[in-house]
């Protein structure tokens, strides 16, 4: 009994935090959906107006472009992560926490950062366009930099060691009799990653697409700072409705229309990877 | 993006891109407001107890734009009254309103709005009304004050100023700007279109096209306002950038036109001299950053002391120098140190008259539509 009383304090300790610092906000953010905003207040009521607006067609057509894009760069983000996990966790022997250091050591600057040295790099005149020229490649100047594609390079540079992590873990895992059980049984090199790899890195995958769209679905930083505050995302619209519009009442529809987005979104991640603890306990049994 | 920031963005853009500050570092890269940036985020304190208080304390609660205070005149401060002012930050004027109008925004002493919220501000009550009496305002440029914004200078006196403008490169534009339809049909032209720089504050989208349309930027017919959409989003496709203005991409011809302040512009023409300035007519904005005293600030008499001393000729003569904009001081011009590269830019030029410029002034009415035009704007240029 004692022990049961110790864990409940200790479970409150977490669960009083998560309260107080994202249930009550949330929970003023939904009540503020429904009132009807004066400039920078709000009266209470009962209003589905806000909903109406944010469901209009502006602000579906930027919902819709943000699901896009964060779906899009994360996939990205994922194609790119996999091989550098899998070379991390299969490949790199003695030198595998060296490696892990590289992925992580710039994930601990701050994002402001990462994503400033992305302004300089991609700038006209920039490194990135000195090195093109040296190389023949490019002929005229850089003007990536304030469009979608610098958005795009920016957010996958940004969420790139999360997404090795996540993946690297599970790879790690997957034991190597595994592997050689499937080349003993003639299967290729090709044959053997898609159909042993692949599957069993699944909660990997699913858990690196959790981690990097979710964020991206509320990415406000990079396509300001990378694509010149063009074309419209979701978080700049609230941003908005909140600090520019002193609207508070619409852009707290749009935060719960958003909410609601990520949790179709986690929702079907986690119906997508049901099952994965059966997976793994095949794989420690193989 | 507040009223009057012609190169200053929405909060992130000018966080985000270096103009964080309003003053702009010469040549630096873009690393230096980045570390104004950083600086401004782990924001030195607004704590401070609420409690009203006759007495000195050993505290002074700033709450202004980052990097906006000379740091020889704080040190000066500092040492002569022995308080240090601790400064917290934000990148534009909207968030100071939202901040003051929650209950964060307690504990400050001094402020910083922009002539366009005053109203605002102090209309919530969230301004302390000053004394005059204790301000000596007679040696400041008299044209800068009782201005629309606040009649008989209630809630706030004048800290310095700045204009909508235009810096470009003549070669690209085929031509003098003289007037905002020039600016917009250089804009559509080859070699200009996609390489503009506009902003994200929404009264500095919308005001050049009134302006062009020979309309009032402070209309009260939301129509006028309407009326520049399908202009400005038609327009949109030219524009590169709204996000802070950035000396160095103007140099290298990245952007070739772009809206700035006059102290943007300077920072441009410094590294590139064949680059432009102008007001384009028939009028633009004129904006002023003002102090004022947070209504509840924890020590009124500090706040004073520390107005006082910002307002000693010497003390404008320096922030001057350090900002790139101008204080309110008179005579300015004149008292500048010689070694003061391109000082008729910092006042905007050679003729400017304060007479002829327009103050916005955030009305609850009209605002929500500026804001919905710049959104669609700024959307319809991705």
């Amino acid at each position: 009994m004692r022990r049961n009383t110790g864990d409940h304090v200790l479970a409150a300790i977490p669960l009083a935090w998560l309260a107080v610092l994202f249930l009550v906000p949330l929970g003023f953010t939904l009540v503020y959906s429904f009132g009807t905003a004066g400039f920078g207040t709000i009266e209470l009521g009962f209003s589905l107006d806000n909903y109406a607006q944010a469901l209009g067609p502006l602000y579906l057509e930027t919902f819709v472009r943000t699901v896009a894009f964060a779906v899009g760069s994360s996939a990205l983000c994922l194609v790119f992560a996999y091989p550098i996990a899998y070379a991390i966790a299969r490949r790199s022997g003695r030198f595998k926490v060296i490696a892990f250091a590289l992925i992580l050591v710039p994930y601990l600057a701050s994002l402001l950062i990462r994503v400033m040295s992305w302004q300089i790099l991609l700038a006209q005149g920039g490194p990135l366009e000195r090195m093109l020229r040296a190389t023949g490649l490019l002929h005229s100047p850089l003007t990536i930099l304030d469009s979608l594609p610098a958005v795009i390079v920016g957010t996958i540079a940004v969420y790139l060691p999360i997404a090795v992590i996540a993946l690297t873990v599970v790879l790690d895992r997957i034991p190597s009799e595994v592997i050689e059980a499937s080349q003993d049984l003639g299967a290729s090199g090709a044959a053997t990653f898609w159909t042993v790899i692949v599957p069993l890195s699944r909660p990997g995958i699913a858990t690196a697409a959790l981690l990097t769209a979710v964020p991206m679905l509320g990415e406000l930083v990079i396509p300001v700072l990378l694509g010149g505050n063009k074309g419209l995302f979701l978080s700049q619209a609230i941003s908005s409705q909140y600090v520019q519009s002193q609207n508070y009442a619409l852009g707290s529809a749009m935060v719960v229309l958003l909410v609601l987005a990520i949790a179709v979104v986690v929702g079907l991640l986690v119906r997508l990877t049901r099952g994965f603890d059966a997976a793994g306990a095949e794989g420690e049994r193989g | 993006m507040s009223t009057a920031r012609p190169g200053v963005d929405s909060a992130l853009s000018r966080t985000l891109t270096g103009s964080v500050s309003r003053r702009t570092v010469l040549g630096a890269a873009a690393l230096t407001p980045l570390a104004a940036f950083l600086a401004a985020c782990s924001s030195t304190g607004s704590g401070g107890s609420a409690t009203a208080s006759a007495k000195l304390t050993n505290q002074l609660n700033i709450y202004s734009w980052p990097d906006y205070f000379s740091k020889d005149d704080l040190a000066a401060y500092a040492k002569k009254y022995g308080v240090t002012p601790k400064i917290s930050t934000y990148t534009d004027t909207n968030t100071l309103f939202t901040k003051l109008n929650s209950a964060a925004g307690a504990g400050y002493d001094i402020v910083v709005p922009s002539s366009g919220w005053i109203k605002q501000i102090a209309g919530k009550g969230l301004l302390e009304e000053l004394d005059l009496d204790r301000l000596d305002l007679k040696h400041l440029d008299q044209s800068l004050l009782n201005r629309n914004y606040d009649p008989g200078n209630k809630y706030s006196i004048p800290k310095d100023w700045g204009l909508l403008g235009v810096v470009y490169d003549p070669d690209a534009t085929g031509g003098e700007i003289k007037t905002w339809q020039d600016f917009f049909d250089a804009g559509a032209k080859p070699g200009v279109s996609g390489r503009i720089r506009m902003t994200s504050a929404a009264e500095e989208t919308v005001g050049p096209a009134l302006w062009m349309q020979g309309k009032d930027l402070n209309t009260k017919k939301i129509s006028d306002i309407k009326g520049t959409e399908d202009f400005l989003v038609g327009f949109a496709k030219h524009v590169k950038t709204f996000s802070a203005f950035d000396a160095n991409a103007m140099a290298s011809g990245a952007i070739v036109m772009a809206l700035a302040n006059q102290a943007y512009a300077r920072n441009a023409i410094l590294l590139n001299p064949k680059l432009k300035w102008v007001v384009p007519g028939p009028t633009s904005e004129l904006w002023v950053d003002s102090f004022s005293i947070a209504k509840n600030a924890p020590d009124l008499e500090r706040s004073y002391q520390f107005l006082e001393y910002q307002l000693t000729p010497k003390v404008q003569v320096n922030e001057t120098v350090y900002l790139g904009y101008p204080a309110s001081l008179k005579g300015l011009k004149s008292k500048l140190p010689s070694d003061v590269k391109e000082r008729d830019l910092i006042f905007g030029g050679p003729d400017v008259d304060f007479d002829k410029l327009t103050t916005f002034v955030v009305n609850p009415d009209t605002y929500p539509t500026f804001q919905e035009v710049q959104t669609k704007v700024q959307a319809a240029a991705g």
